[in-house]
């Protein structure tokens, strides 16, 4: 035993050798670390002028037909300029196009690129890398998912059949006039197409750099890519977890761009980000609902509106219940917006009483189309003692005293506290009415509501472009997204009105209309809007000029400053 | 023991094969498609199903997805990286994956072994009940529990190390998920050690090695963890697999551009390519792994090198080593 015990104690001073080792180990470490540690967020671009911002998901494709996602149409604005930019209020204004004329029937959009747009190995940005790119989006062959942006959205000419592969992409209705000149051709006039100019989907690309890369590799690494915008793509690999832009010394707005670089950092842990962010490793972190919580009245807290509407799609095809009309209205009523986005969500989004979300689309007089959140109060309230009216109209109406409703959400944290919520709302308010909630991916539950299996869905949309229309055309008859299958001529007639018909070319009656046939998706109770969702982040203190945008470009560094 | 690797490796083959058919079928069932469901038409989702060959029935897409294979071409990435090869996506990740797994194996084994003998030559005393308790909470506490709180007190309160993983410091930036990765592996390990050692210590062997004037490190390193060793590799290589999918979250926390939150992404999105690929790759890992592991019986053991006994050991007689002991399998 005396053995054992000896040997024990020779092991056990051998373990503390080796952790003291381990210690001393730990403490060299520190001491390089704290350069390390500091260091690692100004990584690639050096220097206190970088901004360090993070995203929640890995840049899908730099390729900008191809992109789709918000996180690559910023970094692909970072170093591309469209025809157009956004300012700070999300209005279109001239970039690598200096001036445009629009022709009479408002068909013909003719647009001259500034002398002084250079791509970064020299190039000229020219009207042919418009043609070319725009070409691209529209070719089945490329199979860009935005390309209904040419054809539905944009109404370029041949833009859908080309899609459909009934006609040939040079058959496009975009001309290089000369090398600076541009000409677009629209079948009907689209009263935002300068809206669209600065959508990523129609940003130039410079064929003779493209067609000298070896198939495939456009976009996969700073080689890959030019820049005709504020940034140079400075290190990035597909699907990077951090990469850096530089500022580019040649870009026609040099001047104006104050920052050295950005430095992006991808971490889909929100604990982490924001413990990155209070350690000064990042500039700009986005925050969650209990975050928000926690640092309301915090100076850097800043809310951005994210365009997207929550509501709930009711299945009237699939459910006789729900094509009552009354029993709709009295779902409507018996929902709590306010608790919802205050007790709930937190992040500072907007209950909603609207079809259409604020925040988003202003009209010909530069207001918000839906600013004013009470103008269809009478059929949109937080209001329980209506909700009971109506429920005891549809149950007079149905003969049905009980109604079981399943209520479909996804797996997010965020959507099924939201449910719990309008679970227990909807079955205070409405005696009778039963809400089973079912959780599901959130591939599954699109799926589903796509394919009319549900009964109750609290889904999203989010803008496509600035125009009210990206939602009301959801609602017109057989459109894939009209999930509650809900169907009224008059309705279809406005909005073929507003795309194609008599309003095409006057703004103001346009606008008028809209409101319209939003009116109908109100007082028929089509879906039950919830809240319209906002973005929360904190922002250094000394950063400025940052701008964030619900539709298109979710957040512009061009103009920011690092103080 | 040639024919024997080699019946090895056509299995693993064919088990390969299998495992990737399975996985394009159960793929089949996933909801949506890679694309954005929510905004795409019908007629758009048809072109890209029909770009993608999405469109074949899943046989045909088996068949020309192996054809690939073989000449090491794993297709293209749906969405995750639109387009990009799905080989050059892992070329970058799966060293730095590695790297970390491979640290922390290290650490856990080292860390482990160590625990294990202390505890084991202290056998019920304060030591050994300590090296139990840093065991069991080991075992215990999920590896991004650990990951928290290291990234916590390291890397937020002391900012010894950092938090998020940085190309430019890659040793650095893997301590804390090493560490955090290795403490199952760490705890399983001191477990089977402690048991292992004191029934080797409590041998005949033992007892006329000490007889026959061998004794201090010699006695314990030679004869006692030598022969401890084989069970405790046996239970290395799944624990080295189960890093892999603790690497899965752990990867996550800290940014780490490995394949393991390239996996987690693939899956939430319907990246099918980058989804098969990467399960192919952990299963040939796997398989790999355990192809070692009964190469290693060999050299650690002499008398399964000499027999070729423990080389053609089945799948039950070696599992029955592990839950069992040596003493059942192998008789002095």
């Amino acid at each position: 035993m005396k053995l054992w015990k000896r040997m024990g104690a020779a092991a056990l001073a051998g373990a503390l050798a080796l952790s003291m080792a381990a210690c001393g180990g730990g403490n060299a470490a520190a001491s390089g670390t704290s350069t390390a540690a500091s260091s690692s967020g100004a990584a690639a671009a050096t220097g206190s002028n970088v901004l360090n911002v993070m995203t929640e998901v890995e840049v899908a494709s730099l390729d900008p037909q191809l992109a789709t996602d918000g996180t690559s149409f910023e970094v692909i604005a970072d170093f591309t300029d469209g025809l157009m930019q956004m300012d700070a209020d999300g209005q279109p204004v001239p970039a690598i196009a200096e001036s445009y004329e629009v022709s009479e029937d408002g068909c013909t959009y003719t647009f001259h690129l500034r002398q002084d747009a250079n791509w970064s190995n020299g190039d000229p940005v020219t009207a042919n890398d418009f043609v070319f790119a725009w070409q691209r989006a529209a070719d089945p062959a490329t199979a860009s998912e935005y390309s209904y942006m040419m054809s539905d959205i944009g109404q370029i000419k041949n833009a859908a059949e080309i899609i459909a592969g009934e006609k040939d992409k040079s058959e496009l209705g975009v001309t290089a006039v000369d090398d600076k000149t541009l000409q677009v051709e629209l079948t009907v006039p689209v009263p935002y197409f300068l809206n669209l100019m600065y959508f990523p989907t129609f940003y130039p690309v410079n064929q003779a750099f493209y067609e000298g890369l070896a198939e495939g590799t456009f976009g996969t690494s700073p080689d890959t890519v030019l820049s005709n915008g504020a940034f140079i793509l400075d290190s990035y690999e597909p699907a990077a977890l951090s990469f850096s832009l530089v500022k580019n010394p040649d870009y026609y707005d040099a001047d104006k761009v104050q920052l050295d670089g950005l430095n992006y950092q991808v971490i889909k842990d929100s604990q982490q980000a924001f413990m990155s962010y209070q350690n000064g490793d990042l500039d700009i972190v986005k925050l969650s609902g209990d975050q928000v919580d926690q640092v309301q009245g915090d100076p850097e807290l800043s809310v951005h509106g994210a365009g997207y509407l929550w509501y709930l799609t009711l299945n009237q095809a699939g459910v006789p219940a729900l094509a009552n009309q009354n029993l709709r209205l009295a779902l409507t009523h018996a929902i709590d917006r306010t608790s919802i986005v205050e007790d709930v969500v937190k992040d500072g989004s907007l209950a909603t009483y609207t079809a259409v979300p604020p925040q988003f689309a202003t009209g010909p007089d530069g207001s918000d189309f839906s600013e004013d959140q009470t103008m269809f109060q009478d059929v949109c309230s937080d209001d329980p003692a209506k909700a009971a009216e109506y429920l005891e109209a549809a149950k007079t109406e149905l003969g049905q005293d009980t109604f079981t409703f399943q209520l479909l959400v996804e797996d997010t944290t965020e959507s099924q506290n939201v449910a719990a919520v309008i679970k227990e709302q909807v079955e205070t308010n409405l005696p009778g009415v039963t809400m089973e909630i079912k959780v599901e991916p959130k591939k599954q539950r699109v799926e589903d509501i796509q394919e009319g299996n549900y009964e109750v869905c609290l889904t999203r949309w989010g803008p496509d472009y600035a125009d009210p229309m990206t939602y009301l055309n959801m609602w017109i008859t057989d459109n894939n997204n009209n999930y509650g299958k809900w169907s009224n001529p008059d309705y279809d007639a406005i909005i073929a009105d507003c795309t194609t018909g008599q309003y095409v070319s006057d703004a103001a009656a346009r606008w008028q209309a809209l409101y319209d046939a939003e009116k109908i998706i109100m007082e028929e109770a089509v879906i039950v809007p919830v809240y319209t969702k906002a973005d929360a982040c904190m922002i250094k203190s000394g950063v400025t000029g940052a701008e964030f945008h619900p539709v298109a470009l979710n957040r512009v560094f061009k103009n920011a400053t690092k103080g | 023991m040639k024919s024997y690797i080699l019946k090895r490796v056509l299995i693993s083959v064919f088990t390969l094969l299998a495992i990737t058919l399975v996985l394009f079928c159960l793929l089949q069932l996933m909801p949506g498609s890679p694309f954005n469901d929510e905004k795409l038409t019908d007629d758009q989702r048809i072109v890209l199903n029909e770009k993608y060959g999405l469109d074949q029935p899943v046989l045909v897409q088996f068949e020309r997805y192996v054809a690939n294979l073989v000449q090491g071409d794993f297709g293209v990435s749906y969405n995750i990286s639109k387009n990009t090869p799905i080989s050059q996506l892992i070329q970058t990740r799966l060293p730095i994956s590695i790297q970390v797994g491979g640290m922390a194996v290290a650490l856990g084994a080292v860390l482990g072994l160590i625990l294990g003998v202390i505890a084991a030559l202290n056998h019920n005393t304060w030591l050994d009940s300590l090296c139990t308790a840093i065991s069991v909470l080991g075992v215990s506490v999920p590896s991004y529990v650990f990951a928290l709180a290291l990234s916590y007190t390291l890397g937020f309160r002391l900012k010894w190390l950092p938090m998020l993983y940085s190309a430019n410091t890659p040793l650095l930036s893997s301590v804390m998920p090493s560490i955090a990765l290795s403490m199952f592996t760490m705890a399983s390990i001191a477990r089977f050690t402690r048991n292992e050692m004191m029934e080797v210590l409590g041998s005949e062997y033992m007892l006329l090695a000490e007889s026959k004037g061998i004794n201090g490190a010699p006695l314990i390193l030679r004869h006692a963890l030598r022969n401890a060793l084989i069970p405790i590799i046996t239970v290395l290589a799944p624990l080295i697999v189960d890093l892999m999918t603790g690497s899965l979250v752990v990867e996550k926390i800290f940014s780490i551009p490995g394949v393991g939150s390239l996996l987690v992404t693939a899956i939430q999105s319907n990246d099918y390519n980058v989804v098969i690929a990467l399960s192919f790759i952990y299963s040939a890992m796997y398989i790999g792994i355990m192809l070692v592991v009964d190469l290693l019986y060999g050299v650690i053991d002499p008398r399964i090198r000499v027999t070729g006994e423990g080389g053609r050991m089945g799948f039950f007689a070696r599992w029955r080593l592990v839950l069992f002991g040596r003493k059942k399998v192998a008789k002095v």
